[in-house]
């Protein structure tokens, strides 16, 4: 059997197909607005991504609604990304193009967009317009650390959360034990709670995904060392911190349920808010859940336990904030899309929605905050001087590899014994010592 | 195979009046299974269908009843949370442009699949085993791979932001499959038949559509199904390709439902049982053209 066709044939299809292709290749858009990269005219369609759109989509459908009537020439294209997929969308946008004029962009992946240079730098911006000693020092420090770039600021920061240990005040009640202030108190509360016959437990661990920041303020905030480097070298592996690791681990199974081995934040929270669980490490991003569930009377909110002279460390959390994308046609639209965001209405709206720590000085002086008494807690926790900051290396390129699938699955072997606590510190301590020198290497030049 | 299996069943020996007595040792099995107690039938399946169904039923349960409730029965039972992503969450439009990916990649993979198994069934040509193989080989090739070279593809087609771009990039990584797949339900087909129908006077297109297309029919369900199902739910492409909320998909509207620090799990709940339902309907009335079809296709493809 044969397929018969002829020449003329071929051509003609070869011809018409390359001619459709050309034709489709080569046309291209024109929205009125200035080339790419430029300040274009200021009016026009802009395009937002979300960068966690979850629970949000209400809170920023109200905020585009208000900047689209006060600024009635532009319009707002907002696009919700899955959290877990913003890093893979943005990637993608790098290398095929599409990229948003503006994004939400946290502090954890700053440094990847900053390296990939598609972010415009933000300084000068913020000094010159409406948010000009509007933004919480602590806040836009961390941004500016997070890019890399020494002081220029990649981001104009919006919000930041902080780590809650949240309890259940019922339990606690039941069973005639204190809040757990301290350390100590935390573990003899964990283990009095724990009654594997009736199911209940003293305590959910975080063993899957996004279990090494929680282990970290185990670890920093039992040992009280409250640098993340110690020149050169990180103190991860410091003999304190393993210690504090073991003590922490050793709590999976004894006062945790036996699952806990792959809880990820979706399952944690479920187990808190509908079985017997008395205490959680989360943020303060979970608190509309917990009162869902469990109403608000049932459980509370404290910082991370501190050591018992009162002191109290803690990682730094991740700071959320908006960048202006330098490849947009319309950046004078864009920022004043971020301006507006972050002005002190929008943003107080927008962290009340959220259960998060406002980036705008007035709205972090709001009533809702002093309301929201874990809110209120865990500013006056970071304000008061009492707590220390251990700062994350989120300038890293590698930390979110690092951090996360680098080893959590180790972190996991340490939860079921098939890895000694010490090894995993020191695996740790290895990455992070090569990803610095590899950073500070390419900084130099 | 029907004919197969008439064949075989005419050779058997036939009494006059009915068909032959079984031998006394094949009778005696036969009874041997009929006598089998029927719990030890119905209790494993029972176990089973438990297992298969109590998912599904926990998913119920959160869609149903209100947020903070505890009760393992959907009492009382609310319909809120299928409100809040139907109506708030823009579901009403991801099923929309699910279901029209769906349908769209369902009708291009069995064209092109029928044409493309037509081919490798009927004709020889140079490089027949290579393409096949090649085929093959793309299957080991993940969609993440290709999506870099499909964004600048599609973005020189100016075909970004179309539901276009998915269901082609969905046609495309479904056809190695189907094409392998019916080019076997074809080659079962005898060609004496469509020889015949060629001598009775019809064209080769005609004597495809009238002898051998009714015969494909186990076939063209599995693939056409399994392309509907595959497009209905996946969710890389549509996340990659669609940038504007009125052109996602119902698995990326499931997904941002997740948020980074909390949940909605009634309304995650409720989103999975609208993603559900579709696949459900479709496999509740395709089971036995299913089984027909992917059994027929691997013995004899």
């Amino acid at each position: 059997m044969k397929i018969s066709r002829t020449y003329r044939a071929r051509t003609v299809t070869a011809v018409s197909l390359s001619a459709v292709l050309a034709l489709t290749a080569t046309a291209c858009g024109d929205d009125g607005s200035g080339g790419s990269g430029s300040e274009g005219s200021g009016k026009g369609e802009i395009t937002l991504w979300d960068n966690n759109t979850g629970e949000r989509r209400e809170i920023w459908a109200q905020i585009i609604k208000d900047f689209e009537k006060e600024n009635p020439d532009i319009k707002v294209k907002y696009v919700g990304i899955p959290i877990d997929q913003v890093q893979a969308k943005y990637d993608t946008a790098i290398d095929g193009g599409g990229l948003p004029d503006v994004g939400g962009v946290g502090t954890a992946y700053l440094s990847n967009l900053v390296v990939r240079d598609v972010l415009d730098p933000v300084g000068d911006r913020v000094q010159d317009g409406a948010l000009k000693g509007k933004l919480v020092p602590a806040l836009v420090d961390s941004v500016k650390a997070a890019g890399g770039r020494g002081d220029e600021m990649y981001s104009v920061p919006t919000s930041t959360n902080n780590g809650t240990l949240w309890y259940r005040s019922d339990m606690f009640a039941d069973a005639g034990l204190e809040p757990p202030a301290t350390w100590s108190t935390f573990y003899e509360a964990a283990e009095k709670l724990t009654k594997p016959g009736s199911n209940q437990f003293g305590y959910t661990i975080r063993g899957g995904a996004g279990s090494i920041a929680p282990a970290m303020d185990a670890m920093y905030g039992q040992s009280g060392i409250t640098s993340f480097w110690d020149g050169d070298k990180t103190t991860v592996n410091d003999p304190r911190n393993v210690a504090a690791l073991e003590k922490y681990v050793a709590l999976y199974k004894k006062v945790t349920p036996s699952a806990d081995v792959n809880n990820d934040f979706i399952k944690m929270v479920a187990q808190f808010d509908n079985g017997s669980i008395g205490m959680l490490t989360h943020n303060l991003a979970s608190y509309q859940d917990h009162v869902k569930a469990l109403g608000p009377e049932k459980f509370k909110g404290l910082p991370y336990p501190a050591q018992e002279n009162g002191t109290r460390v803690q990682v730094s959390n991740p700071v959320d904030g908006l960048g202006l994308f330098k490849g947009g046609k319309n950046k004078a639209a864009a920022w004043k899309l971020i301006e507006f965001a972050a002005s002190h209405k929008s943003n107080s709206a927008w962290n009340e929605s959220a259960g998060s720590i406002p980036a705008n000085t007035d709205a972090a002086t709001d009533g809702w905050v002093r309301k929201a008494v874990p809110t209120a807690t865990a500013m006056k926790a970071l304000s008061d001087g009492t707590t220390k900051i251990v700062n994350l290396p989120y300038y890293l390129p590698d930390w979110n590899t690092i951090s996360k699938s680098g080893n959590e699955p180790n972190f996991q072997k340490v939860l079921l014994g098939d890895m000694t606590a010490k090894e995993f510190a020191d695996k740790l301590a290895k990455e992070l010592n090569e990803a610095q020198a590899e950073w500070k290497e390419q900084t130099k030049s | 195979m029907t004919a197969a299996i008439a064949e075989k069943g005419t050779s058997a020996p036939l009494a006059p009046d009915g068909p032959a007595t079984p031998p006394v040792r094949r009778r005696r099995r036969e009874r041997a299974f009929d006598e089998v107690p029927r719990w030890q039938i119905y209790l494993p399946l029972g176990l089973y269908l438990l297992f298969t169904l109590v998912p599904f039923y926990w998913m119920l349960l959160f869609a149903l009843r209100p947020a903070g409730s505890t009760s393992l029965v959907p009492w009382p039972m609310t319909f809120d949370h299928f409100d809040k992503v139907w109506n708030a969450r823009s579901f009403s439009v991801f099923f929309q442009n699910s279901a029209l990916v769906g349908v769209c990649t369902l009708i291009c993979t069995t064209l092109v699949a029928l044409a493309g198994g037509y081919a490798l069934a009927r004709f020889n040509f140079r490089l027949k085993q290579t393409f096949m193989l090649a085929l093959l080989c793309s299957q080991f090739i993940p969609g993440a791979l290709m999506l870099v070279p499909l964004f600048q593809i599609f973005k020189n087609l100016q075909m970004i932001n179309s539901l276009g771009s998915v269901v082609i990039a969905e046609t495309v990584f479904q056809l190695p499959l189907s094409v392998i797949l019916i080019s076997g339900f074809i080659r079962n087909v005898p060609y004496s038949l469509e020889e015949a129908a060629w001598v009775d006077g019809c064209s080769r297109f005609q004597a495809f559509r009238i002898v051998v297309l009714p015969m494909l029919r186990p076939g063209l369900i599995a693939v056409a199904s399994f392309a509907f199902v595959n497009s209905w739910n996946h969710f890389l492409f549509a996340l990659m390709f669609l940038m504007e909320q009125d052109k996602q998909t119902i698995p990326v509207g499931l997904s941002t439902l997740i948020g980074a620090d909390s949940v909605d799990f009634g309304a995650l709940a409720a989103g999975g049982v609208i993603s559900a339902v579709p696949v459900v309907i479709v496999f509740a009335f395709i089971q036995k053209w299913l089984i027909t079809g992917f059994s027929a296709g691997a013995v004899k493809g």
